[in-house]
């Protein structure tokens, strides 16, 4: 038996990611009223976008099946989880925050969020050499602090534990 | 004569000695980071936009605009030296622009960008001044229903203008505005699609769904391919463009300054457009055409005239009718509402100070490019020579200090980072970020005016087409988006885009 084949695995992906997104938004406005033409309800608009961003997605899915289209990328896992764990982790520890089960993590200010996203995100890199990263890391946060925080005087905690501010 | 006193005042307010520091640290610190390999305006605006934010509105607009011209004068700078376009419109610069670097004539490339930019910014200039008055006149007479009509033809320009699929573009843009709506409702209150999550009460910050898309997005589909960039290891060589060199170049520099203005012009990002258009034209007019792509000064002036002409005229729709054509003038937009300035034709009337301030530092700000970069262009190659694994974590971190000091939240920066997963995946399913961002842009004053038009029609989409200009939009926008499905002109586009 033939196996169905797909002539463009890229469409066929990205009609499923259409029709999810379409989906996912009509549910999340599903609370909304629709109001009348002459009165617009809040919900109008999202759902209709929704309805349209969803039937787009099932066209291309359609296409997909018939019409030859480039194959599917490969997706690089680690830069994709190293570079947002970088950013993450800089958004929770540079004011500090309280995560689920009790748990919390210290302000640690960007004399120490600015090292952390840039040793973390290093780790995306397979060309990474550690002391490089270090010295870089350490000279680039001592720049940013010094341009943000003191020659414009932007209220970013620099280092909350030691210095109070 | 109206327009000489307006520039008159203008200057007035731009050449005084803050104004001028800040133009030049805007457009310094624009190329600075504009140079970077893969940041592209967008997100050097968006990273840059809080350093504005202790300053008076007049100066931090100017100082914008400054950093606008300085990134996209970083990215040319890129483009021609390392073969990496920092964005769409620079594509073409790297096709004879770095051919020429690899001849050894990085110089006069550089130059004759530089002095195509600098020729291309004065007539946009002084095409901006000259129709501010008459579209903002114009603009009075808009109403909901023009102005719904109007963003809609922009929106269909964006779909056409955009590489690859019409059915994606589309996409794109719809979901754009889906985006948009997120937020509390205007009229009645109501939280829409939040999730009950506070942050999102007002609406996605536009900064960061565009520095998730085209900075956090960006830095790892580039840490995919391993390291291959080239920089230029000859000679930068001189400068200054020969007498025959600039002989050459001098028709192609005009013909591309129009053809930039008047695509800038358009709603929908129609400045991206000006380099393709001009590449192909002198293309088409040179005497022998396969010099073209081995490093002829002509594909290098016509385009980065048409480049500049754009990026400067795209600030006509911005500032006389307030909506803004294209991402980089959204975050205009903001930053504009950030000083409470809102765009539109009030401004002209109302803070004549501050229009015709920001219209005279243009043309400061492209002379000042001109003489800066030129000296300066040492210093670019040797930050361009930094490795890209030591680039990014620094890009990174520039990327979260930049979101955080927006609006002091670190709530931003996490969501930052979830539009980077959100704008990977838009990459890898082939679909190209630019319309979403122009379709968000666009959503709650759409939305807004769609709204307002059907209350006074009572509920009739007749009022669209029976109002003559409203009408009159709309068949352009339906013309356009005919045209771009017709099966010829879409292979033609396809060839234009891939050239």
């Amino acid at each position: 038996m033939i196996r169905p084949r797909i002539a463009a695995p890229q469409d066929f992906a990205g009609g499923l990611f259409l029709i999810a997104i379409g989906l996912g938004a009509l549910w999340a406005s599903s609370g909304l009223g629709m109001g009348t033409l002459r009165a617009m309800g809040p919900g109008m608009l999202p759902k209709s976008l929704a309805v349209m961003v969803a039937g787009l997605g099932v066209l291309l899915l359609i296409t997909s099946i018939r019409v030859e289209g480039p194959a599917l990328d490969r997706w690089s896992l680690r830069g994709l989880i190293f570079v947002l764990l970088g950013a993450f982790l800089f958004a929770l520890t540079i004011r500090g925050s309280n995560l689920p089960f009790g748990f919390t993590l210290p302000a640690i200010g960007l004399i120490a969020a600015g090292p952390l996203v840039a040793i973390v995100s290093a780790f995306a890199s397979p060309e990474t050499k550690w002391t490089e990263v270090l010295l870089f890391a350490a000279f680039m946060t001592a720049l940013c602090a010094g341009i943000f925080k003191y020659a414009l005087g932007l209220p970013i905690p620099l280092a909350p534990w030691l210095l109070g501010y | 004569m109206d327009l000489f006193s307006n520039l008159a005042l203008g200057f007035g307010v731009a050449l005084s000695l803050k104004n001028l520091a800040l133009c030049f640290t805007g457009c310094f610190i624009g190329t600075l980071i504009g140079v970077l390999p893969g940041v592209g305006p967008i997100a050097t605006i968006a990273m840059l936009l809080p350093i504005t934010f202790g300053i008076d509105p007049v100066g931090a607009l100017i100082m914008l605009a400054g950093i606008y011209y300085g990134a996209q004068y970083g990215g040319s700078t890129t483009a021609i030296l390392v073969n990496i376009p920092g964005e769409a419109t620079s594509v073409v610069t790297t096709l004879d622009g770095h051919q020429m670097a690899k001849q050894g004539r990085a110089g006069v490339a550089l130059g004759i960008s530089a002095i195509g930019s600098f020729i291309a910014g004065s007539v946009a200039t002084i095409l901006i001044a000259a129709l501010g008055a008459p579209l903002t006149r114009m603009a009075l007479l808009f109403g909901p229903a023009e102005y719904f009509s109007l963003m809609v033809m922009g929106l269909c320009f964006a779909v056409v203008l955009a590489r690859g699929s019409i059915l994606k573009a589309i996409a794109m843009i719809l979901l754009g505005l889906l985006f948009s709506t997120i937020g509390t409702d205007l009229e009645t209150g109501q939280e829409r699609m939040t999730f009950g999550f506070a942050p999102l009460s007002d609406g996605l910050d536009f900064a960061v769904l565009a520095m998730g898309i085209f900075g956090f997005a960006e830095v790892i589909k580039n840490l995919e391919n391993p390291e291959t960039r080239d920089v230029v290891r000859q000679k930068v060589g001189r400068l200054l463009p020969n007498l025959a060199e600039m002989k050459q170049s001098a028709l192609p520099i005009v013909r591309g300054t129009f053809l930039g203005s008047a695509l800038g012009i358009l709603p929908g990002n129609g400045a991206v457009l000006g380099p393709f258009a001009s590449y192909t034209l002198e293309k088409k007019l040179a005497k022998d055409s396969s010099r073209f792509g081995r490093g002829a000064i002509e594909g290098v002036a016509g385009p980065e005239s048409a480049n500049n002409a754009g990026a400067q005229t795209s600030f006509i729709p911005l500032l006389t009718l307030g909506i803004p054509p294209n991402a980089v003038m959204a975050l205009m937009v903001g930053a504009m509402t950030i000083h409470g300035v809102i765009p539109g034709p009030q401004v002209m009337t109302k803070n004549p100070q501050l229009f015709w301030g920001m219209i005279a530092s243009m043309w400061i700000g492209n002379l000042m490019l001109l003489i800066i970069n030129l000296p300066l262009i040492g210093l670019w190659v040797k930050l361009l020579k930094v490795p890209y694994r030591l680039m990014f974590p620094a890009i990174l971190l520039f990327c979260c200090i930049g979101i955080y000091s927006i609006n002091n939240s670190p709530v931003d920066v996490a969501m930052t980072a979830f539009f980077g997963l959100f704008g990977y995946a838009l990459i890898k399913f082939g679909f190209e970020p630019a319309p979403l961002l122009l379709g968000y842009v666009l959503g709650r004053l759409l939305e807004e005016k769609m709204r307002q038009a059907l209350i006074i029609s009572r509920g009739s989409f007749m009022t669209f087409v029976e109002r003559p200009i409203s009408a009159g939009l709309l068949a352009v926008a339906v013309v356009v988006l005919v045209v771009a499905l017709l099966p010829s002109i879409s292979k033609k586009r396809n060839v234009v885009f891939t050239e």
